[in-house]
């Protein structure tokens, strides 16, 4: 085995659901008509749990148009498609040593464009959310791929790094 | 976290392979070897993307299968440093967590890159899982059980 290229191009998430989709997975019980590995299923039912879910080509496209006026890292903005920061907290993480390259309304800016191009996830309506210390569990997103206009707030992202 | 890379390499094809379409069988055979398996420098192959070239098809003498020189794109899942991942917490104990991807279960979060300040507490007093919690200001967060945690590799 020879490798040609061992990075011809990074994928996010959102490229990966749609190749599987196009192989054939999805949510049904019905998995053993598709052409689709054990494995390749695992890694559908992680990404169908995120925003990826609800991404279209279209989107992303817009999303990165308007990214190109930030001068941001090819992983960064990658991370960013992947993740869908909601809330400038969720950037910090993301974007290395972001308060010196940025000012705080570019961060803002950088929340608000994502708010516009990329989708978020509905919350199930029946979840119940455990207020206590701010911690909300991320809950099921609809099958219907529906777009709401209501902000997800994900847990406080840990940096362990 | 997710690649395209180009692999080259050379095949047989078993002859029980030999009545499919010859790219439906190079694909099946493909995914046999790689699908699942981590390789070296490249990351977990979660899929065959697409095949780009396929070559050869010559038989060496004694063997029923032939040969053949494939071209193709894997999708590998390759985390670099810096890569912030959502995983589900899997097991707690007093050395850190441990989270699970559903297709990659080996993540493993110390205690020393814990955040900053957080305890431990046993769930009872010999036992070995417990729940670790963050302190933050006045309040402590537990972690608790099958949460969603982002974590930065």
């Amino acid at each position: 085995m020879k490798i040609l290229d061992a990075n011809v191009a990074p994928l996010t998430n959102f490229e990966v659901l749609d190749f599987l989709r196009s192989k054939g997975a999805s949510k049904d019980p019905s998995r053993v008509i598709a052409k689709v590995a054990m494995s390749e299923y695992k890694v559908y039912d992680y990404l169908v749990n995120t925003s990826a879910n609800v991404q279209t080509r279209e989107d992303i496209a817009e999303y990165l148009s308007g990214i190109k006026l930030h001068d941001l890292s090819e992983a960064e903005i990658l991370n960013i498609v992947n993740i869908r920061p909601a809330a400038v907290v969720e950037i910090y993480p993301i974007i290395e040593e972001c308060p010196d390259r940025f000012p705080d309304e570019e961060v803002t800016e950088i929340v608000e464009l994502v708010e516009k191009t990329l989708p978020t996830v509905t919350i199930n309506e029946t979840a119940v959310e455990n207020t206590e210390g701010d911690e909300e569990t991320d809950t099921q997103a609809h099958e219907n791929g529906n777009v709401s206009q209501e902000k997800t707030e994900g847990e406080e992202p840990m940096d362990t790094s | 976290m997710f690649y395209l890379s180009k692999i080259e390499h050379k095949l047989t094809l078993p002859p029980y392979l030999l009545t499919l379409p010859i790219r439906e069988a190079i694909l099946s055979e493909l995914e046999r070897l790689f699908l699942d398996k981590v390789i070296a420098k490249l990351g977990l192959c979660i899929s065959v993307y697409d095949i780009i070239s396929i070559k050869g098809g010559s038989v060496f003498p004694g063997d029923g299968a032939p040969t053949y020189l494939a071209v193709f794109n894997l999708i590998m899942f390759r985390p670099f440093t810096g890569d912030i991942i959502t995983a589900k917490l899997i097991r707690s104990d007093a050395n850190g967590l441990r989270l699970s991807l559903g297709f990659f279960d080996d993540i493993y979060i110390p205690k020393h890159h814990m955040p900053d300040p957080s305890h431990y507490v046993s769930t009872t007093s010999t036992s070995k899982t417990g729940t670790w919690y963050w302190d933050y200001g006045e309040e402590s967060f537990a972690i608790g059980d099958s949460e969603e945690i982002k974590f930065a590799v």
